[in-house]
């Protein structure tokens, strides 16, 4: 802590959209409050910090770091560790942090693949001359370095010791910031395992005002094909629901509203791989009656992985890299 | 073919030579009695498939089945009684869904079709099991090690600093 | 007590429950020994931890074998016990049992199957070797994380409900009764006797079937330990073993006790209508008895043709018929189920070897009807105006069915079965038409003919020597039904001969008798209300066709005669007879036990998704409203561990099969293997 009494804080943005960090911001007026009660000496997201004074301060300087994003490069790898040495209480923000979110579906794919993808193949993309980023380039000046690409996004905890994991994509804003006060308030502990906070310790289904009608699943629908009928649960309803596989948090905020919980706060309280929780529950939900209609309902299943696992395929039991295997 | 002519005549290196591990999940009432039923008959099969017995194929979490290949399994078997003989109505009926559902996700996972099966195998079908396991055995040495393990080490950060993987 | 499963190996440790495995290797006299390498497998299985000792025995099953486990038990202060020999469902029970006798809870047991799955299906040493290793080393893993279960005590209320008021029914009851129990039987149609009533005479004794069930139901309906409801619907049904409720509405019969002259009552209706007792061959009136001398014989209105015009209330005289009686529901309460509910014969399909097209083709049920001296013809052998001089009998119609040669029924199933009773049937009645009626010609047309029942085969014997002629056609192409084109005969039956060798040959005939088959009946409701387990045949399914015969597998449920698969009277009430004597033996325990891998709700993991709510397949997945999560009913779980597999968040564990267990053997399974030397 400072010697004003304030709270020594650092925010990172590794591989993530940048959402988590505005994140902090939709506390709104309360970015008041904390700048009350907390110093920011590292944001690199909203200010010119530099890694080498991370590097000057004493282990431990830091109370408190939200860091955000998975480790995808080198440079992702080299700053969390500098940072969970700096930060008496390190938290993986955000669902990229927590388990992987939405860059590691990338996973499914070779580093080949995500690069013909990304520098060739991708319509928006101007590059006659097929540059790919190199990591050591030899030019006038000398040599240039540019971070490594990893074969796969890791989640926070598959590199560093976490304290604690809020999830979301992104979190809620009110729940981050009674986090942020319970820590400066010393109500909870600085270390916690990698214990989820801001968080309900129930899945989204606990949260869903839905009208759940305890019927089966006789046709699987997707959003624009289907209205779905208001006040019912939308899983019953044959919308691939992943509320029930989901922890909640949110406030379902999605089914509130006629969509589809997509599962963002990753699996629920109790389970460690989501796919593996919704196709446990999907066993019982789908009304087939016959293998070959068990057959059926599921072939109409889109892409079953990237809906089963869109936001926490870094935590699943497989997790997947990519060079070995993977789908193509 | 018979099983035992499927197998190498034992080498002088055979204390090293890799052999298909598969896990067998089995529900009790039909397919653990009909595996019974293939050793009272004495018929010889491939001796990779261990089983792991549970009272009906409902319970078969795809959980497990994700943790046997994540922890060395190079292929997964799943049998329960055959639709319409689940000795619990129906318990068989979510084995049906979940497994297709499972397959796919494996598949997108990188994993072959041919390690993973699943099969329906009633108590008195002793024979349908020797089969299976035999065919399943040599499906999966044909496609040699899973090793999973090995996979997971590099996407959970084992092998980090230095970096084991390689820059594309 | 309930057992609070720790998560992991290292928290039972700090509970002080410090593993402490023993483990059995058995020889099977050689059965094992020969192929496994027995001492390699102890040397292996005596290093790993939570192992307290490795023993060998040539019989564990046998006296000392067991002796064995028990001094062990109490000597070397084993916790959990792993016997590793034959298949657990050989001797599961007398393990567990000398583990309960060495003074620790039975359930503390694992057993190794590697007998069925190991020496007998592998030949060569050092692969038997090696697997037996890792069996073993997966019970012992499991093993040191089983929990100590009790086995769940149920009581029993005293009352057997009996569904079914036909032969199997009334023996059931009857059975039960006559052992002191109070019955309950319920009968959908206003009248008691079922099928059997229908018959004429019936094999092996020749005697007339109505003596038959009257004398039953008169034993039943005289004892004052029986209630019989009829004209009673289910409506619904909770509960569970030892204490099921059941709604039945019990739809008014119309007349009432005070009705003395029924016949009055009975001739003064104007509506007339088919006589189903008579399958067809008569007509009856809306208010009826369906034969004389049957039970109730208090008359029954059809309210379906009942026009409540009132001319039966003047008849038969004041308070004798009340038109205006509403149908009520009453609430039976028992401790177990009798399902006695039988079957269908096979309707034909229009067309079916000329069924519906000519009058002249009738099924065999038809046929018991019409030689009934008290039936629509008063015995005399005329159909359609015509005296009957011959006479064909087409067998396996609706049975043993042929993918592609007939036609599906409704589900899409044809039925692949034999239905037993009808080749004896029509032998029987074969002798019955040459016996009364020795100038009539009689052909047999069969695919098979299987009189297998003890005493069958005399009447197969005896119309031989009646001089019934037997054809044997091609299953694949079945005989013809047509018109005789000389205008002789009404029906011409064309037909491939096999025992003469493929011989084409035509048969005139006055009547073609079809042998229809047996079908289950349409038992949507019950199998809806008491969750039956059904079988591809449609018939309703017992736990295991020779171990547990008559009983379902939801407990408390048990399966009286042809409810269950086609049988003959003898069966069916062999079959009654033995479902008493397990509702008997339940009741007078006064409480069950049952299994103790049964499933529980850790309700601060539950987070009231109901979704296994859908998975049970008993319902015995509940909702506690007030904490909003799941909850189960233990006497209704039967342990299939569906729901576990269901839960989204792991809520859900199945004592004996908890996650950590099952996880626990797969990871002992999956380890590296330790090469084996031969």
């Amino acid at each position: 802590m400072n010697a004003n009494g304030k709270l020594r804080m650092g925010v990172y943005w590794a591989s993530s959209c940048g959402g988590c960090d505005i994140s902090l911001l939709e506390i709104g007026d309360k970015i008041l409050d904390l700048a009350q009660i907390a110093d920011i000496l590292f944001w690199p997201c909203v200010a010119d910090f530099k890694y080498a004074d991370v590097a000057g301060y004493l282990d431990g300087y830091l109370d408190l770091c939200f860091f955000n994003g998975g480790i995808r490069n080198s440079e992702q790898e080299q700053v969390v560790r500098l940072l969970r040495n700096k930060s008496r209480t390190l938290i993986a923000y955000g669902t990229c942090a927590a388990d992987g979110g939405i860059p590691a579906l990338a996973n499914l794919y070779s580093s080949e693949e995500i690069f013909e993808a990304s520098y060739h193949e991708n319509p928006s993309i101007d590059n006659e001359a097929g540059v790919e980023p190199q990591p050591e380039v030899e030019t006038a000046i000398g040599t240039l370095e540019i971070p490594r690409f990893y074969p796969a996004v890791l989640k926070l905890r598959d590199v560093v010791e976490v304290d604690y994991v809020i999830p979301g994509c992104p979190p809620q804003a009110d729940d981050v910031w009674e986090t942020i006060a319970a820590l400066a308030s010393g109500a909870v502990p600085v270390h916690a395992g990698d214990a989820r906070i801001g968080c309900n310790n129930r899945s989204v289904c606990d949260e869903c005002k839905r009208e759940k009608r305890e019927v089966k699943i006789k046709e699987l629908h997707r959003h624009h094909e289907f209205r779905p009928e208001p006040g019912w649960c939308l899983l019953e309803q044959g919308l691939l629901c992943m509320g029930s596989a989901t922890r909640g948090g949110c406030g379902a905020l999605c089914p509130k509203v006629g969509m589809r919980c997509e599962g963002c706060y990753g699996p629920p309280p109790g389970a460690t791989d989501q796919g593996a929780s919704i196709m446990g529950a999907l066993g019982a939900l789908l009304d087939a009656g016959t293998e070959a209609r068990a057959q059926e309902m599921v072939a109409e299943i889109a892409d079953p992985t990237g809906t089963f696992y869109r936001f926490s395929l870094a935590s699943s039991r497989l997790r997947v890299s990519s060079d070995r295997g993977g789908r193509r | 073919m018979d099983a035992t002519e499927l197998r190498v005549e034992p080498a002088l290196d055979t204390q090293t030579a890799w052999e298909p591990r598969i896990v067998g999940f089995l529900c009790l009432w039909c397919s653990y009695t009909g595996a019974d039923n293939a050793g009272t008959a004495r018929m010889k099969y491939a001796p990779n498939v261990d089983i792991v017995k549970v009272m009906c194929s409902g319970r078969i979490d795809p959980d497990l089945i994700l943790t046997a290949f994540a922890k060395g399994a190079d292929g997964v078997m799943v049998l329960g009684c055959h639709v319409g003989d689940c000795h619990y109505i129906s318990g068989n009926h979510k084995t049906m869904v979940r497994m297709p559902l499972l397959r796919r996700v494996l598949e997108d996972f990188g994993i072959e079709p041919e390690r993973f099966r699943h099969e329906w195998v009633s108590a008195a079908e002793g024979e349908k099991f020797s089969r299976l396991v035999s065919e399943m055995t040599e499906q999966v040495r044909e496609l040699g090690p899973l090793d999973w393990k090995a996979r997971l080490k590099e996407c959970t950060g084992e092998n980090l600093g230095p970096w084991g993987g390689e820059h594309p | 007590m309930r057992y609070e499963a720790p998560e992991k190996l290292s928290e039972q440790r700090r509970n002080g429950d410090e593993p402490r495995v023993g483990v059995f290797v058995c020889h099977c006299g050689g059965n094992i020994s020969d192929i496994v390498d027995v001492e390699k497998v102890v040397e292996q299985i005596r290093k790993r931890s939570g192992v307290a000792c490795v023993t060998t025995h040539q019989f564990c099953c046998s006296d000392p074998g067991q002796a064995v486990i028990e001094q062990s038990i109490r000597e070397r202060r084993l916790n959990r016990i792993v016997v590793a020999a034959c298949s657990p469902s050989l001797h599961e029970l007398t393990f567990r049992r000398a583990v309960a006798r060495g003074g620790l809870n039975p359930y503390l047991f694992e057993h190794a199957n590697i007998r069925e799955h190991v020496s007998w299906v592998v030949d060569d040493r050092k692969e038997a070797t090696a697997k037996a290793g890792r069996l073993i080393r997966a019970a012992v893993a499991r093993a040191a994380r089983l929990a100590p279960l009790e086995k769940r005590r149920i009581p029993i209320h005293p009352s057997v409900l009996v569904i079914g008021g036909g032969v199997a029914g009334l023996t059931a009851a009857r059975d039960l009764a006559n052992r002191g129990i109070r019955v309950r039987l319920i009968e959908s149609t206003p009248f008691l006797g079922g099928r059997l009533a229908q018959l004429y005479k019936i094999y092996p004794t020749g005697q007339r079937a109505r003596d038959v069930i009257g004398g039953l139901i008169r034993e039943v309906s005289s004892n004052p330990l029986i209630t019989v409801y009829t004209n009673a619907e289910l409506v619904e049904a909770r509960g569970f073993i030892g204490d099921f409720h059941t709604t039945i509405r019990l739809v008014p019969r119309g007349a009432t006790e005070r009705c003395t002259d029924a016949q009055a009552a009975i001739n003064a209706c104007p509506e007339e209508t088919v006589d189903q007792f008579n399958l067809g061959l008569a007509r009856r009136k809306a208010i009826y008895l369906p034969y004389k001398g049957c039970y109730p014989s208090i008359p029954a209105i059809d309210w379906r043709n009942c026009t409540r015009c009132g001319a039966c209330l003047e008849a038969g005289g004041v308070g004798s018929i009340d038109l205006d009686e509403k149908p009520r529901e009453i609430v039976i309460r028992s401790g177990a189920i009798v399902i006695a509910v039988g079957l269908n014969t096979y309707p034909p399909r229009y067309g079916e070897y000329g069924f519906g097209q000519f009058a002249e083709v009738i099924t065999l049920a038809q046929m018991n009807r019409l030689l009934d001296p008290t039936g629509p013809t008063q015995g005399e052998l005329v159909v359609n105006g015509r005296r009957i001089r011959r006479v064909g009998f087409m067998h396996c119609v609706g049975s043993l069915q042929h993918e592609g040669v007939h036609k599906p029924m409704r589900d899409g199933r044809i039925n692949q079965y034999c239905s037993r009773v009808c080749c004896t049937t029509t032998m029987h009645t074969a002798v019955e038409l040459k016996t009364r009626w020795p100038g009539v010609q009689v052909y047999d047309f069969h695919e098979d003919i299987r009189t297998y029942g003890r005493r069958h085969e005399g009447y197969y014997d005896k119309v031989c020597r009646q001089g019934v002629v037997f054809l044997r056609f091609d299953p694949l192409r079945p005989p013809r039904v047509g018109v005789d084109p000389k205008g002789e005969w009404p029906l011409v039956l064309r037909t491939v001969d096999r025992l003469t060798f493929g011989e084409e040959l035509e048969v005139p005939l006055d009547l073609l008798v079809l042998a229809t088959g047996l079908v289950a009946r349409d038992m949507s409701k019950l199998v809806d209300l008491y969750r039956c387990s059904v079988g591809a045949d449609r018939f309703l399914m017992e736990v295991h066709p020779k171990l547990r015969p008559v009983e379902m597998a939801t407990f408390g449920l048990f399966l009286a005669g042809s409810v269950q698969g086609p049988m003959d009277i003898g069966e069916s009430t062999a079959a009654a007879a033995a479902a008493a004597s397990k509702a008997a033996a339940l009741l007078k325990a006064g409480q069950i036990e049952l299994d103790p891998f049964v499933a529980e709700v850790d309700t601060s993991k539950c987070s009231g998704c109901r979704i296994c709510l859908q998975a049970c397949p008993f319902a015995a997945t509940d909702r506690d409203e007030a904490a909003r999560t799941a909850k189960i009913n233990q006497a209704l779980c039967t342990g299939c561990g569906t729901c576990v597999a269901s839960c989204p968040c792991n809520a859900i564990q199945q004592r004996g099969f908890r996650d950590d267990q099952v996880e626990a053997e797969l990871l002992a399974l999956l380890e590296a293997e330790e090469p084996v030397g031969v």
